[in-house]
């Protein structure tokens, strides 16, 4: 995964802002006409709304329920009935891309929110109490778990949990927390030393009220972005788990349709490796996109226009 | 002497982490991992010959001895017979990791060299219409999986235009070495270069905006030479910790997949095949040996520090 470099003068702009600006230029308003104003972001938005709306339609069993099926004539080409064409089996292929989009968003959004809060988490208690005990264990534990191979791990933690269908989600949490507790670790150092945190230690709070009601609430655009980042990061891994044997099981992903699809594109068969592939890329360039803007549009330092 | 004092403080320092590594992988694989006892038994055991086999694998021992029988096999590097061939784990990495080193090196020196130069190229045009058209196409190459690449690459070099083989590793000789090695290469470079031209452009934007960097260009110092010694030179500790740090991911997770799909006989294949098997002594013994080699480089990577910027000092604090 890729990580913004580290801001050599951290915290040298933040602390003042004026008071009663007009309500289009508080932050979050400020970063929402910023987003709307990017061109691709915006794009990169509506591809992502679009998939998710495929994501609810399979959620409410509007279409897509009928991926298994193995009624229609096998290799089908595409046509009026099926229209990206049958499987080896004579499964609909528009199907199973579609019912996939679900597996993707679920796998997404599990190992997004809660590889988010775990970094949040960590990140927060290492970056206050840096330098002492809490931080150095923080750390050991992230060197640790970015020092074993990531496929190796889902290997060892598929094994010790024999064949739980949720090891992978398992193994990606467990591991994509550490880059969002390295970024959230070095703001929260910056954090600290302002007036109003100062503020709420002189009153007496307690530093756990004070991490989590004051500082995290400020590493929020942070969180936000590393969110999307693993959410990226969660698809794309899932396709390479599947691969491996290691991922979906019991269901179907574009993973698992890329696997079936090895053996077939060598033999001319390039529907399933077609639309699997095309919807991933699409899904996974519109968050790349939405990523982008909402990191250039959160950007502290870039100019108010 | 003084930098034999400096590697054996930074070897100390690095136990922790390489202890850490073996524990969780210890306890994930080895004390959660599968039960061998029936495997090894005939049917309807009887209770005194499971105890028996049990004894015989160990499992009887308490958890902290069996973890210290994993250290020591680490330490000596014995790690004992594979599961599936019987092979010993030693003499099979011995056979592919040269066979994995002479696959990836290709790819990834071209991976990090051309992305250093698209970066640089994005950073010096920044804002203008060919710094858009790189990271647009970086952005495009980064959302493509690494499968569909190998697949798409395979069909297209070996099944469409028919110019290099599909599957397999026959080398003897320099021809074919270039013969087998070109599609991978290819497909590592294609995956690798849109973030690694992300990452390097970010870097040198950074340092392209510092004040020296405008001094050079008021004095009329030409693009390339100011790109070359002001820029480049200066932003040469982010770029080698990416490079350093990116090795072990390449050499195991990137051979993993490239080996298993293109059939190739190195340590990603091995690995492969480990898992879809569960051959724990050879699982046991890759992860063993990532950890061992992230400390490797954690030293190696202070060194490289001193041999770029010769303001580092290695017996004091490491540069920001």
């Amino acid at each position: 995964m890729n990580l913004p470099i580290e801001d050599p003068n951290p915290g040298i702009d933040s602390g003042l802002q004026p008071i009663g600006r007009p309500s289009d230029e508080l932050p979050w308003g400020r970063t929402w006409s910023r987003f709307t104003n990017d061109r691709t972001a915006m794009a990169g938005f509506f591809i992502v709304i679009a998939f998710f709306v495929v994501a609810l339609g399979v959620w409410l069993g509007v279409w897509g329920g009928h991926w298994a099926e193995t009624t229609a004539a096998q290799w089908g080409p595409p046509s009026t009935e099926h229209w990206l064409g049958t499987t080896i089996l004579g499964q609909d292929i528009l199907a199973r891309a579609v019912f996939s989009t679900r597996t993707a968003f679920e796998i997404g959004l599990v190992v997004a929110v809660a590889s988010t809060l775990l970094g949040a988490l960590f990140g927060a208690l290492s970056g206050y109490f840096a330098q002492t005990a809490i931080d150095g264990v923080v750390l050991w534990l992230k060197g640790v778990l970015d020092s074993i191979p990531f496929y190796l791990f889902v290997a060892a933690v598929a094994f010790a949990l024999d064949g739980n269908p949720f090891a992978m989600h398992i193994a990606m949490i467990a591991t994509f927390w550490t880059t969002t507790a390295r970024v959230v670790r070095g703001e929260v150092i910056k954090l600290k030393n302002l007036e109003f945190v100062e503020a709420a230690r002189s009153i007496g709070l307690h530093p756990l009220t004070i991490i989590f009601r004051h500082i995290v609430p400020n590493t929020f655009h942070i969180l936000l972005v590393q969110a999307t980042i693993v959410f990226v990061a969660a698809i794309k891994s899932e396709v390479i788990l599947s691969f491996l044997g290691l991922g979906v099981q019991d269901s179907i992903s574009w993973g698992l349709m890329i696997a079936e699809s090895t053996t077939e594109v060598l033999a001319g068969h390039y529907m399933n490796f077609v639309a699997a592939s095309g919807f991933m890329f699409a899904l996974v360039m519109g968050v790349n996109l939405c990523s982008d803007g909402l990191q250039d549009a959160l950007d502290p330092k870039r100019p108010i226009r | 002497m003084e930098f034999l004092h400096y590697s054996v403080r930074r070897i100390a320092g690095g136990i922790p982490l390489i202890l850490g590594v073996t524990l969780v992988s210890f306890v994930l694989m080895v004390y959660f991992g599968p039960d061998k006892t029936y495997e090894l038994l005939s049917k309807n055991p009887t209770a005194e010959e499971i105890a028996q086999v049990r004894a015989q694998l160990g499992y009887d021992r308490p958890f902290w001895v069996r973890y210290g029988i994993y250290i020591k096999e680490l330490a000596t590097l014995d790690f004992g017979y594979s599961d599936s061939t019987g092979e010993r784990v030693t003499s099979i990495l011995k056979r592919t990791i040269p066979v994995s080193l002479a696959l990836l090196a290709p790819g990834f020196v071209l991976g990090n060299l051309l992305g250093i130069v698209l970066g640089l190229v994005a950073a010096w045009h920044r804002g203008g219409w060919i710094d858009k058209t790189i990271m647009g196409i970086a952005v495009v190459g980064m959302s493509i999986s690494f499968l569909v690449v190998i697949i798409a690459f395979q069909v297209l070099f070996g099944v469409v235009l028919g110019w290099f083989p599909v599957r397999g590793w026959n080398v003897h000789d320099l021809g074919s070495y270039v013969h087998y090695v070109t599609v991978p290469t290819l497909a590592s470079v294609f995956v690798a270069l849109g973030y690694n031209t992300r990452f390097f452009r970010a870097v040198l934007v950074e340092e392209m905006q510092r004040d020296h960097v405008r001094t050079a260009r008021a004095f009329g110092a030409g693009a390339l030479e100011i790109l070359w010694k002001n820029v480049l030179m200066n932003a040469m500790i982010p770029i080698c910790t990416r490079i350093m740090f990116s090795i072990p991911l390449v050499v195991v997770s990137g051979s993993l997949l490239i080996e298993s799909y293109f059939g190739i006989p190195g340590v990603g294949k091995v690995t492969y095949d480990a898992i879809t098997s569960g051959d724990q002594p050879i699982l046991k013994a890759v992860v063993g040996l990532t950890a061992v080699l992230f400390v490797l480089i954690l030293i190696a990577n202070d060194v490289v520090y001193r041999a770029v910027d010769p303001r580092v000092d290695l017996t004091g604090a490491a540069p920001k």
